[in-house]
C-alpha cells in the first residue's frame, strides 16, 4: 500500500476544502494503521502526520506508547519527529513516560550535540518530579559541555527541573553561578542564565544579592540590550532588599535612558527605576526628584496622543505600577490617561481603566462615567443596527448639542466602531457601579443623575449567557448575571437613599413596563436585573405611580420566568402589589370594586396556578401560599355585599387588614455584609436538636396520607364560571382609564433614553427641573408620596388619558426632536414634570449606611471591592481578596508555578541554613529510595507471614465467614482499599475480641490504619516491630507517596 | 517567562502551537480560537497586546489577586504581531518585557525567512518541523535562549536542510503565498529592536 507523506496529507487537506472533516477521519485511520509498522520509516511518518493533526485539534494521546518507539530509533530525523511528538502530545496523565527514562538518560548521554539537544529539548515539557530526580545526575554534566548551546539549553531546562523538583535547584545552582561568573563564558550561555536567575529572582531575591556586583558588570558593559532588559528587572527586585543599590544603579540607568535608541530597554529603565522603588524617598533627594520628573516626563509622551500605541499600553501599565506608590504623580497625568478611555483600542481602554478607577472623585464622576456610557451606548447601537437595520441618524443630530467638535469626531468614530466584546462591557458596567458605590456613593453628588445612569446601563447590558456554557470549564469564575449587579444597585438606592426612593421607584417600575411590553410573550425573561427591581415594587408599592400596571405587567412576565430564584422574589411582589392595589380600607366596597378585586385575583391565582408544583422549593411554597390567601379572600368578596346608596358596607377585613398587614411592619435597612454572623447564638438554642423528634415517621405519615381535596371543586368553579360571570361593560373602560396615561409616559421616557445618552439625559431633566421651578404652571407635588393620591394628577390623567392614548407617538417624537427653545412644555412632557417628584440637584442627600452588629470583625464594606480580572490596583480590596484568593488555590491554565522554589534555600549559606548539610540533598533522595525499597520487601513478606498465621487461626475458629473475607482480602491484596479495611474491622469487632497471639496484632493493625489514614505519618513509637512494619505496610497501600516517607522511617 | 507562542492564519488555522505547559487539546483549540477571536477583532493602528482572552482571564481572577508574588507566575500578557497572512502569539507571564516580546516576534520572522528564504506561509505549512527547530533554538521551557539571528539560523542548520518549499505549490497556490517578507521592511518598527 502507498502511504502518504506529511506532504500528501497537508496537499490533501488544502484539496478537500469544505469536507476537510471526512479526509481527516481517513487519514487518521491510515495513520493508525501505519503507526503499526514495522517499517520505522513509516512509523514515523504516520506520527509526523499525527502530530499535524493535533496541532489542528485531533487527539493523538492513544498513540503515545508509538511516541516512545519512534523516541528510540537510531536516526536522527525519526528521533527528532519522536521527541516533537512526546513535545506536542504528552499530558500530565500520559503514563508511558515511565518507560521513557532509559532513553531519555541515554540520549542526554549522547556525543552529538544534536542528539542531546532533543531530550534538553523536550525535558521541560514532559517532566515530572521522579523524572527529574533520576535525569538530574545525567543534566548535570552537561553544563560543561563544550558547545554553547547545549550549556545554555541545559541550564533552561535544570531550572524547569527544579520547578517540579527543587532540589534540582540545589543541585545545579553552583555550577550555573559558576557559569554566570566566568567572564570567558559564551555571552549567550550568560544571556540565558540571566534569563533564568530573573525568573528564579522574584520568588527568592535574598539568595541572589551576592550576585549583584557580576549583574552590575553585566548590566554597564554587557552590550546586550535583551540581557540589560532582565538585569533591570532582576535589579528591580534586589533594590528593595539593598537599599545601597540604588545609589549604584541609577547613574548607569538614568544614562541608559538618555542614550538608548531600543525603546523596549528605554522602557524597562523607566519601568525597572519604578518597581525598584529608586522613585521617590530617601537621601539625596535632588537626584531622585529628578529622576522622578524625567521618568513621568518620558512615560507621559508616551500616553499622549500621538505615541504609538504599543508605547500607550506600556506606558499605562507602568503607571499601573506607580500608582499603587506615588499616587499623586499619576494623579497629575489625569488628563491624558483619560483621553485613552476612549482609546479605539480595547486593551488600552482596559489598562487605562484600572487606572482611573483609583483616581474617582465626585469632581470627575460624571465626566468618567459619562465617557464609558457613551462607548456602551454607540457599542449597542451599533449592535442595534446591525440587527434591526436601523441607522444611526438619530445620533449624528443628537450629538450637535454636544459642544465641542472634538468630543462629536470621537463620537462618530465610537459609532462607527465594531460592537465592543461581552465581557468588555461587563467589566465596564461592574467598573461603572464600583466606581459610583465607592465609600458608600461619597462620590455621587446627583443621585437623579445615578438613577438614569442605572437605567440605561440595565438597557446596554448583554444578556447573560447560559450559565452551563461558562461553568464548564471555570468553575471559579461564574460571572455573575451583571444586569443583576445593576438591578441591585437600583434596589440599593431605593433602599438608602430615602430621599430620591420615589425616583428609584419609578425608575424600577419602567423597568418592569418596559419588560412586560416589549418582549414577546413566548420569550423568556432572563434579565437577572428583575429579582430587586420586583422587590422594589412590592416593597415600596404605595410610591407607585400606577401600581395597578406594575402588578399587570408583572402578572405577564412572571409565567415566562426561567430562574426560580428570580421568580421567588417576583412571587412575593406580586402579593404585595396585589396588597396595596386593592387593600385600600378608606374606599367603599362598591359592586365596581368588588369585581375589579374579584378579576384581580382570580388573574393572580390564575398565573400562580402552575407554580403550586413547581420542583424549586420556595417558588412552590410562596406560590401555594398564597393562592390558598387569594382564595380565601376571593371567597370573602364574593360573599360581602357591595354598598349601595343606602347601606354602607366595608371591604372584607381580610382584604382590608390582613393581607396588607403581612407586609407591613419596621423599614428595611440595609446591613452590612457579614453582620449577619455576627448575630449571637442565644443560649438556649442547640442546633444540633431535631426540630422535631419524630421528624421520619411524620413524613411516612404525611406519605400516606391522603390530602383532601374538599373546596377544591368549588374554587375550581368559582374560578372557571368567572370570565362569563364577570364580564361587565364598564370593565374595560375602567382599564383603559388606568392604563393610558402610563403608558404614554413610559414610551415617552423609552424613546428619549433609546435616543439619548443619559449624561444628556440628565442634564435635560436638571434644566427641565430649574426650568419648571418658577413656571407658574408647574404645580409641585407637595405630598411627594406618590402621583396616584394627588388630585391633580388625578384630574389631569382622566382628562389627558384618551386622547393621548391615540396620537400618543407623533407628539412625543415633535417633544424628543426639538429641545424646546421656548421653554414651554408640551402636555406630555408637563404632565411627566408634574409625576416627577420635587427634588432639588445637587441636594445634599443621605446616605443611609450599612447596619453592623457591634464589634464585628467579619463584616466588609460591601462596595470597595470588584472583581476584575484586569484590576491590578492594589487597594485595601485587593488586601481583602487576598484571603479568598489564597484559599483558592488554583492555578491558571498556562501557568507554571515556581511556589515550591520559595522553600528553597540557595546558595552555600542557604544549605548551611537548611540545615540538611552533608551530602547533597538529591543523593541523600536516592539512598532514601533505596532503603524505602528494601523496607517494602520486608513489609511484604511480614505482610505475607502474618496473613498466613491468620488463616491458621480461622480455620481453627472455624468462622466460615472469615473465611471468605479472607481469601478475598488475599486475592486482592494489592488493591486493599482503605474503606475495605474498616469493614473488615466492622465484621471483626461484631465476633468479638479474639484470642491468640497471632490475632492480636492484626486488630491493632486494623486500627492502626485508620488513625494512619487520617493523620499521616507518625512515629511507630514503642510499638512491637511487626506491627510497625504492618502499619507501613497499609498506608503504603493507601498512598504510595506517604507510604515512602512512613517506610524510611519504619526503619 | 513565556507560556505559549502559537501561529495561525486569518482564517484561525493553526501553523504551530507550542505551550510550555501540558495542556488538553480540546483547551489548546479552545484558547488558539479564543485569542482569535480576540485578534481578528482588532481595530487598525491598535497596540500589539491584547486582552486576557475569557478562558484566562476566568482562570487567574482569583490569582491575579492573590498577591504581587504569585502574580509573576500566572500568563499576564498576550502579544501578538501580524505578517501578511499570519498571526504570531506569545502569551507570558509579567517577567517577559512586553516590547521585548515583539521584537522576539520579529526575530523568529526574520530567522524564518533567512532559512526559507523570502519565506511565505505555504513554506510553514509544509514545514512545520523547522518552525518548530526554530523556536527551539530560541525558546527552551518558556525561557529565552537565543535572540542572535546568526546563533539561531546556524543552530537550525546544524539539524540538517531546511526543505525548499515544493515546486508545484509555488507562490500562487492557494493565494496564500504573498511573502512575509512584505511584513519585514522593518522601517515600521518605532523602537530600534532591542537586538
Amino acid at each position: 500500500m502507498f502511504e502518504k507523506s506529511l506532504y500528501d496529507l497537508i496537499r490533501g487537506l488544502r484539496n478537500h476544502k469544505g469536507n476537510e472533516k471526512e479526509y481527516i477521519q481517513t487519514s487518521l485511520k491510515e495513520c493508525r494503521s501505519e503507526i503499526r509498522s514495522q517499517d520505522m520509516d513509516v512509523k514515523a511518518t504516520a506520527l509526523l502526520k499525527l502530530v499535524y493533526l493535533e496541532m489542528l485539534g485531533h487527539d493523538m494521546s492513544w498513540a503515545s506508547f508509538h511516541v516512545l518507539e519512534v523516541m528510540s530509533s537510531q536516526k536522527y530525523h525519526q528521533k527528532r519527529v519522536g521527541y516533537l511528538a512526546a513535545v506536542q502530545s504528552f499530558r500530565p496523565d500520559t503514563d508511558v513516560l515511565m518507560m521513557a527514562t532509559n532513553l531519555l538518560k541515554k540520549d542526554v548521554a549522547a556525543s552529538l550535540p544534536i542528539i542531546i539537544s532533543l531530550p534538553i529539548g523536550a525535558l521541560p515539557h514532559i517532566v515530572t518530579p521522579s523524572l527529574a530526580m533520576s535525569l538530574l545526575g545525567d543534566l548535570l554534566p552537561r553544563l560543561g559541555h563544550s558547545h554553547a548551546a547545549i550549556r545554555k539549553k541545559t541550564v533552561v531546562t535544570l531550572y524547569r527541573l527544579a520547578l517540579v523538583y527543587p532540589e534540582a535547584l540545589r543541585a545545579s545552582w553552583p555550577k550555573i553561578k559558576e557559569r554566570l561568573m566566568d567572564p570567558e563564558e559564551d555571552s549567550s550561555v550568560t544571556a540565558a542564565i540571566v534569563n533564568v536567575v530573573c525568573e528564579l529572582g522574584w520568588r527568592r531575591p535574598h539568595d541572589f544579592l551576592p550576585l549583584a556586583p557580576r549583574l552590575f558588570e553585566l548590566l554597564v558593559d554587557g552590550g546586550n540590550n535583551w540581557m540589560a532588559i532582565k538585569l533591570i528587572k532582576l535589579f528591580a527586585t534586589l533594590t528593595p532588599l539593598e537599599p545601597r543599590l540604588v545609589r549604584k544603579l541609577l547613574p548607569p540607568l538614568t544614562n541608559l535612558i538618555r542614550t538608548t535608541p531600543a525603546m523596549s530597554l528605554l522602557y524597562e529603565c523607566i519601568n525597572g527605576i519604578i518597581q525598584g522603588g529608586i522613585l521617590g524617598d530617601g537621601e539625596d533627594f535632588s537626584a531622585r526628584e529628578e529622576v522622578a520628573s524625567l521618568c513621568v516626563t518620558k512615560l507621559r509622551g508616551m500616553v499622549s496622543a500621538s505615541s504609538d500605541p504599543n508605547l500607550k499600553y506600556v506606558a499605562l501599565l507602568a503607571f499601573n505600577r506607580i500608582v499603587v506608590t506615588h499616587p499623586f504623580l499619576v494623579a497629575q497625568q489625569e488628563d491624558v490617561i483619560l483621553e485613552c478611555i476612549d482609546s479605539e483600542d480595547i486593551t488600552i481602554r482596559i489598562k487605562a481603566l484600572d487606572l482611573v478607577q483609583g483616581m474617582v472623585s465626585s469632581d470627575n464622576l460624571v465626566t468618567i462615567v459619562s465617557r464609558l456610557m457613551r462607548q456602551l451606548k454607540a457599542s449597542s447601537t451599533t449592535l442595534n443596527q446591525q440587527q434591526n437595520g436601523l441607522e444611526g441618524q438619530g445620533l449624528e443630530t443628537d450629538s450637535s448639542d454636544e459642544g465641542s467638535a472634538d468630543s462629536k469626531r470621537r463620537r462618530k468614530a465610537l459609532d462607527r466602531a465594531p460592537p465592543l466584546p461581552d465581557n468588555y462591557t461587563v467589566d465596564v458596567i461592574g467598573r461603572i457601579l464600583m466606581m459610583c458605590t465607592q465609600n458608600n456613593y461619597a462620590n455621587i453628588v446627583d443621585f437623579d443623575w445615578y438613577i438614569d445612569v442605572i437605567s440605561q446601563l440595565l438597557r446596554v447590558a448583554p444578556a447573560p449567557r447560559a450559565k452551563d456554557l461558562d461553568g464548564g470549564l471555570s468553575p471559579l469564575k461564574v460571572p455573575g448575571d451583571i444586569s443583576e449587579k445593576i438591578g441591585n444597585e437600583l434596589r440599593n438606592v431605593a433602599v438608602k437613599v430615602k430621599a430620591i426612593r420615589a425616583v428609584s421607584v419609578r425608575a424600577a417600575e419602567l423597568v418592569v413596563s418596559r419588560m412586560g411590553s416589549e418582549i414577546s410573550l413566548s420569550q423568556p425573561v432572563v434579565s437577572g436585573a428583575l429579582k430587586p427591581i420586583a422587590w422594589v415594587l412590592g416593597e415600596y408599592a404605595s410610591q407607585l405611580l400606577s401600581p395597578d400596571d406594575s402588578l399587570r405587567y408583572l402578572l405577564d412576565i412572571v409565567p415566562r420566568i426561567g430562574d426560580p430564584e428570580v421568580l421567588a422574589t417576583c412571587l412575593q411582589a406580586v402579593l404585595k402589589l396585589f396588597a396595596h392595589v386593592s387593600g385600600d380600607d378608606q374606599a367603599l366596597w362598591t359592586s365596581e370594586r368588588k369585581s375589579t378585586v374579584s378579576l384581580l385575583m382570580a388573574r393572580i391565582i390564575h398565573v400562580l396556578e402552575p407554580f403550586s408544583s413547581h420542583p424549586y422549593l420556595e417558588v412552590q411554597e410562596r406560590a401555594v401560599e398564597f393562592i390558598e390567601l387569594l382564595k380565601l379572600t376571593a371567597e370573602a368578596a364574593a360573599g360581602q355585599a357591595t354598598s349601595t346608596d343606602e347601606v354602607q358596607q366595608d371591604p372584607p377585613l381580610l382584604l382590608t387588614q390582613a393581607i396588607p398587614s403581612l407586609f407591613a411592619g419596621w423599614e428595611l435597612n440595609s446591613v452590612a455584609a457579614g453582620t449577619q454572623q455576627n448575630v449571637p447564638v442565644p443560649d438556649d438554642l442547640d442546633l444540633d436538636e431535631p426540630i422535631h423528634p419524630n421528624l421520619n415517621s411524620l413524613l411516612a405519615q404525611a406519605d400516606s396520607l391522603m390530602l383532601p381535596v374538599q373546596g377544591d371543586d368549588e374554587f375550581e368553579a368559582y374560578y372557571n364560571e368567572k370570565p362569563p360571570a364577570t364580564s361587565m361593560s364598564s370593565e374595560p373602560a375602567i382599564k383603559r382609564l388606568v392604563d393610558a396615561p402610563e403608558e404614554v409616559s413610559s414610551s415617552y421616557q423609552q424613546s428619549e433614553e433609546s435616543y439619548l445618552d443619559s449624561d444628556i439625559i440628565a442634564r435635560r431633566k436638571a434644566e427641565r427641573m430649574e426650568r419648571y421651578r418658577d413656571d407658574p404652571f408647574y404645580i409641585p407635588d407637595s405630598t411627594a408620596s406618590g402621583g396616584r393620591s394627588t388630585p391633580i394628577h388625578n384630574i389631569l390623567q382622566k382628562e389627558n388619558g384618551p386622547d393621548l392614548d391615540i396620537d400618543s407617538i407623533p407628539i412625543m417624537q415633535l417633544d424628543l426632536d426639538k429641545p424646546n427653545p421656548q421653554g414651554r412644555a408640551s402636555p406630555a412632557q408637563h404632565q411627566q414634570q408634574q409625576l416627577r417628584p420635587k427634588s432639588k440637584p445637587n441636594q445634599r442627600i443621605v446616605v443611609a449606611a450599612d447596619e453592623t452588629l457591634g464589634g464585628s470583625g467579619l463584616s466588609t464594606p460591601r462596595t470597595t471591592t470588584y472583581d476584575s480580572e484586569h484590576s491590578s490596583e492594589p487597594s485595601l480590596a485587593a488586601k481583602s481578596r487576598t484571603a479568598v484568593a489564597k484559599k483558592l488555590k488554583q492555578h491558571s491554565l498556562l501557568q507554571i508555578t515556581s511556589s515550591h522554589l520559595s522553600d528553597l534555600a540557595l546558595g552555600e549559606e542557604g544549605a548551611g541554613q537548611s540545615g540538611g548539610g552533608g551530602p547533597l540533598a538529591h543523593e541523600r533522595q536516592q539512598r532514601e529510595e533505596a532503603e524505602m525499597a528494601q523496607a517494602l520487601k520486608e513489609v511484604q513478606r511480614l505482610r505475607l507471614e502474618m496473613q498466613r498465621a491468620n488463616e491458621r487461626i480461622q480455620i481453627a475458629q472455624g468462622v466460615p465467614v472469615e473465611g471468605v473475607v479472607v481469601r478475598k482480602k488475599k486475592t486482592t491484596k494489592k488493591v486493599v482499599k482503605a474503606d475495605e479495611g474498616q469493614r473488615e474491622e466492622g465484621i471483626r469487632g461484631g465476633e468479638g475480641l479474639p484470642e491468640g497471639e497471632g490475632v492480636k496484632p492484626k486488630t491493632k493493625k486494623k486500627k492502626k490504619v485508620r488513625v494512619e489514614g487520617q493523620e499521616g505519618a507518625g512515629g511507630g513509637n514503642g510499638e512491637p516491630v511487626v506491627k510497625a512494619k504492618k502499619k507501613v505496610k497499609k498506608v503504603v497501600q493507601l498512598n504510595e507517596g506517604e507510604g515512602a516517607a512512613a517506610a524510611a522511617e519504619g526503619q | 517567562m513565556i507560556n505559549a507562542f502559537l501561529v495561525f492564519n486569518g482564517q484561525g488555522q493553526p501553523r504551530l502551537t507550542k505551550f510550555y505547559t501540558q495542556l488538553d487539546t480540546s483547551i489548546q483549540q479552545r484558547l488558539i480560537s479564543e485569542i482569535f477571536t480576540l485578534v481578528s477583532n482588532r481595530a487598525p493602528g491598535s497596540c500589539n497586546f491584547l486582552p486576557l482572552p475569557p478562558l484566562l482571564a476566568a482562570s487567574s481572577t482569583s490569582n491575579t489577586s492573590s498577591s504581587a508574588q504569585d502574580q509573576n507566575d500566572v500568563p499576564s500578557f498576550v502579544t501578538y504581531r501580524n505578517y501578511a497572512t499570519l498571526y504570531f502569539i506569545i502569551i507570558s507571564t509579567s517577567t517577559e518585557s512586553p516590547l521585548a516580546l515583539i521584537d522576539l516576534i520579529q526575530v523568529y520572522v526574520e530567522a524564518l525567512d533567512r532559512l526559507f528564504e523570502n519565506v511565505c506561509e505555504l513554506d510553514l505549512i509544509f514545514n512545520y518541523e523547522t518552525l518548530h527547530a526554530t523556536l527551539g533554538e530560541m525558546v527552551v521551557g518558556g525561557v529565552v535562549i537565543e535572540t542572535n539571528m546568526e546563533r539561531i539560523v546556524a543552530g537550525v542548520k546544524a539539524q540538517g536542510t531546511v526543505a525548499k518549499r515544493p515546486v508545484n505549490e509555488g507562490r500562487g497556490g492557494g493565494g496564500l503565498g504573498a511573502g512575509l517578507g512584505a511584513g519585514l521592511g522593518m522601517g515600521g518598527m518605532v523602537w530600534p529592536g532591542t537586538r
